[in-house]
């Protein structure tokens, strides 16, 4: 679809198309004009999405009926694709948070597509509900009074309500954050749309920005809030994190006492967000009329941080895995041939294939880093990567056998998906899916305050003889 | 409005090459009282290997004292060269430019200082040939190649080769400047480092293309070296608290947070000896602050880890060891002191801006950290140590000596001499930088505003 917005590029040679300069007094009414309309293609999208759904919820209910609660066994896939929806959506929001803190005028294009997904944050707690019923109690019902009557833990003194209640206050304080975020950089924009929306949309932009009349004062307190949200959404996030990491994966491993595998798991979380954002500006750009917002440079520089994520991950991992593997301690070489080399070799071989391997491959080449597919591109395989990497670590946290051991004595066997488990993996795809396409029609996809800001602080200068970008910085 | 002043090429030279081209009244005492404290530590080192390492404080099981906390600590500030100089680089930051320099010759230096102590460390300095040859060549007893601390010295070799040629491809611009601006035997040799630099748009092209290359090339290096340092920990299984997973991205981040604050001290420094108040400004110190503040959170997440999970475990002997850590005097007084001077006051400090472009501030922070950086060596060394064997037969604490305490300090003299010392001949800060950063500077009007702005060179 062709964009209606007239606007301008920048670059010539292998900069055609980087940068574009879209008109400041078209960019509202051309944004809403995309956001209410409902084409053919997004409506097979919708379609697609709501039937993996309910495959979801019928394979849920299946799995529920079936094996109950229990046990945690059955639910190692429904673990894995619930991490997998987090680990995407958890840290989505923050990307827009991180580069405007960098004062990055890249980011622009970006920022609203990665704070909608602060939405699936309140669904993440309505799934997150069937994992603490699976999850196995702290103390041993079994056993009392020996060492083997509590579980290695991150709740020492097992306090009040530990794990579930903290647990679940993790996820709504994280859903809260990111919403309130979502909330507070939308609302200069829902204001200008509230004159011209109608029906619903009007009453909730009405609800949400009757107060905003964007004076001097109201900006300064919205970018402060902005900024201090995203600190506390940051660290938050990490917080959060780590508790999922080392409650569902780590401790129900016995003796999986493993330091990096919280960083590794955040790192990896960044590198997903951050190429699932790329595959939805790819498909906005490409076909949802929006090559007049998204130039290549923001596929450009956000591949470098992809690069970057890349390897960071890789060096993570290398970490653990030389450790454990060096030490040669038995309980370690066999938490690493469980996990890692032994039953589910091919799914840590593929893991590694598109977490590393094929990522790495692509974004080192420029030309590629400079087109706007293939950061996308690498992107897909570091999602694929990411989805592999959460199926093998939950699947087989899941599956230990019995997680009181005070240690892995032997390596099990593999437990791989049945019929039900992909029901429930489509679902959850399908849900989140669903979520953020209903989303986009409520919430415009660009954020329109900053592109319009953007177009004030970039432009295309001359230098001696060459044009060249110019970015103003205000302090 | 851009900060400092607009300043023409000819201003640019007088004010970076004063260093070389006019000697301060301060130079050469300062070097001397420098060269007494070397000669003094010498002297130490000396009598250090006459009668043995017994004069130290180290003992069984505390075999690893002082001089290995030393050699982690100088190479963690050597993080700070490629940190600064390739990464801003590549990431086209342009308030680098002043920096670089001193960043990267603070590794090589760094460097060399801390390949120093595993030499003063061994008590029989000609004992370091066996990590090369074999002990005895009728038997065929070669080194270890699996242990890491054969990996160490391939890894900061590589990285100390990296560095200097990293160092050197940027001087040649700035060579050839000296060139043009000395007579005699000192023409003689700047004309030869400047292997004939004329300054055509070919050499610039291949001179930024080898800066890039270099930069991308050095990463890797870099990482690898504290890594494998952690890992003369983190592979010993024998010490409980050292054998952990996230002590290399740690130990990284840690000597980012280290290295980088260095810079940031010996950047003010620098301003005031030389007057280069012109180049090394306030927004510079201001970018550094800021930076400091990611990296130093970054890192206190890896130390809350690194404990967390040390207790996770709950394993009696790794628990003696956070015991010690956390209990016992004087570590307990360390533990919190370290916590404090690495994190909370100079994170503290940086938060406002005001304080981040004071200079005193600055340096109170800058030096905060690295008193802290250093005693987490310590503190991960030592307590490790003591409860190495819960039945050792001798449980003996560590009080280091007046030897470890002259040797250590001489490696601060050490450092600071050879930063003067190269100051002297060659220019701390890039001119061929500056110049090209103020090339690139323009305004953008936004308005009734005017915006500072720069030209990218993508």
């Amino acid at each position: 679809m062709a964009s209606s917005v007239e606007h301008q590029t920048g670059g010539h040679g292998h900069h055609a198309g980087m940068w574009v300069f879209p008109r400041k007094e078209n960019i509202a009414p051309d944004v809403a004009g995309k956001t209410f309309s409902m084409p053919s293609g997004y409506k097979l999208a919708l379609g697609i999405a709501f039937i993996l759904a309910v495959l979801g919820v019928v394979g849920f209910f299946i799995r529920a009926t079936s094996d109950g609660f229990g046990s945690p066994g059955p639910w190692g896939y429904y673990a894995g694709i619930f991490s997998f929806v987090f680990m995407v959506t958890g840290a989505a929001p923050l990307v827009a948070c991180a580069f405007r803190f960098t004062k990055s005028h890249w980011r622009r294009p970006l920022s609203r597509v990665s704070e909608l997904f602060a939405i699936m944050g309140v669904v993440n707690i309505f799934l997150f509900i069937p994992l603490l019923l699976a999850m196995p109690s702290i103390k041993n019902p079994e056993v009392q009074g020996t060492d083997l009557e509590v579980r290695r833990t991150l709740w020492f003194e097992v306090p009040i309500g530990a794990p579930y209640t903290w647990d679940i206050l993790c996820f709504v304080g994280l859903a809260l954050c990111s919403m309130a975020i979502l909330w507070l950089s939308a609302v200069p924009d829902m204001a200008q749309a509230r004159a011209t929306a109608t029906g619903f949309r009007r009453s909730l932009y009405n609800g949400l920005s009757g107060w905003w009349y964007g004076t001097k004062r109201q900006w300064n307190h919205q970018k402060a809030g902005l900024a201090l949200l995203g600190a506390f959404y940051f660290m938050l996030l990490i917080f959060v994190q780590f508790i999922f990491i080392t409650e569902f994966a780590m401790s129900m491993v016995p003796f999986w006492k493993d330091s990096v595998l919280p960083p590794m798991y955040t790192v990896m979380s960044f590198q997903s967000a951050l190429s699932m954002i790329l595959i939805v500006m790819f498909i906005m750009r490409r076909w949802g009329g929006y090559e007049g917002y998204i130039g290549k440079a923001p596929f450009w520089s956000a591949s470098k941080i992809l690069l970057g994520l890349t390897l960071l991950w890789t060096y993570h991992l290398f970490a653990f895995f030389v450790t454990y593997w060096y030490g040669r301690l038995e309980v370690e070489q066999n938490i690493l041939k469980y996990v890692f080399v032994q039953p589910y070799l091919i799914v840590f071989l593929a893991n590694m294939l598109f977490s590393f391997l094929v990522p790495f491959a692509l974004l080192i080449w420029n030309p590629l880093r400079r087109s706007a597919w293939g950061p996308p591109l690498a992107g897909l395989a570091a999602l694929v990567g990411a989805f592999l990497f959460n199926m093998r670590t939950f699947a087989a946290a899941f599956n230990t056998g019995n997680h009181y051991e005070f240690s892995l004595s032997h390596v099990p066997a593999a437990v791989w998906p049945d019929i039900w488990d992909i029901f429930i993996i489509l679902g959850g795809l399908g849900i989140a899916a669903l979520v953020y396409l209903l989303s986009a029609k409520l919430l415009p996809l660009i954020s329109i305050w900053e592109v319009k800001e953007g177009t004030l602080y970039q432009k295309m200068g001359t230098l001696m003889k060459g044009e060249y970008l110019v970015l103003a910085k205000p302090e | 409005m851009q900060e400092g002043r607009v300043l023409s090429t000819r201003e640019v030279n007088r004010d970076l090459l004063r260093s070389i081209l006019d000697t301060p009244r301060w130079f050469w005492p300062v070097v001397t009282v420098l060269g007494l404290i070397l000669l003094i530590a010498a002297i130490a080192v000396g009598i250090m290997v006459n009668r043995g390492l017994g004069v130290t404080g180290l003992n069984r099981p505390v075999a690893w004292g002082f001089f290995i906390t030393n050699f982690v600590f100088w190479i963690g500030i050597s993080h700070a060269g490629v940190m600064l100089s390739a990464i801003l680089r590549l990431a086209k930051a342009e308030w680098r430019r002043p920096a670089t320099r001193a960043a990267e010759v603070l590794t090589l230096f760094s460097l060399m200082t801390a390949m120093v102590m595993p030499i003063v460390h061994t008590g029989r300095p000609w004992r370091i040939l066996y990590w090369v040859f074999p002990y005895d060549f009728a038997r065929g007893i070669w080194p270890n190649i699996r242990t890491p601390l054969v990996w160490d010295p391939s890894a900061i070799l590589t990285y100390l080769t990296s560095s200097t040629l990293f160092v050197a491809i940027a001087l040649i611009p700035d060579f050839a400047v000296l060139r043009d601006h000395t007579t005699g035997i000192a023409h003689r040799v700047y004309s030869v480092l400047a292997m004939g630099w004329e300054g055509n748009a070919r050499q610039w092209k291949l001179q930024i293309v080898a800066g890039v290359l270099l930069s991308a090339l050095i990463l890797p290096v870099f990482v690898s070296v504290h890594s494998i340092v952690s890992w003369d920990f983190g592979m010993a299984v024998a010490v409980k608290s050292w054998h952990s997973t996230v002590f290399a991205p740690y130990f990284v981040v840690g000597a980012v947070h280290s290295g980088v604050s260095a810079v940031a001290f010996a950047l003010i420094l620098l301003r005031w000896c030389y007057g280069w108040q012109d180049y090394i400004r306030h927004e510079h110190i201001d970018a550094l602050g800021r930076l400091l503040i990611v990296v130093a959170t970054g890192w206190f997440y890896f130390l809350v880890m690194e404990i967390l999970f040390g207790m996770y475990g709950r394993e009696a002997d790794e628990l003696m060891v956070r015991q010690t850590q956390f209990t016992y005097w004087p570590y307990n007084f360390w533990f919190i002191l370290f916590v404090i001077t690495t994190y909370f006051i100079p994170v503290a400090l940086w938060l406002s801006r005001a304080w981040r472009r004071n200079l005193w501030i600055m340096s109170i922070a800058c030096i905060s950290v690295n008193v802290g950086m250093w005693l987490e060596r310590f503190l991960i060394i030592v307590p490790g140590l003591i409860n190495k064997q819960l039945f050792t037969f001798v449980w003996a604490d560590y009080r280091p000596s007046i030897f470890e305490y002259i040797i250590i300090g001489s490696t601060f003299a050490l450092v600071t001499m050879l930063m003067l010392l190269f100051s002297r001949v060659f220019p701390l800060v890039p001119l061929y930088d500056v110049k090209e950063g103020d090339v690139l500077k323009t305004q953008v009007q936004i308005g009734r505003r005017t915006v500072p702005a720069t030209f990218r060179e993508d």
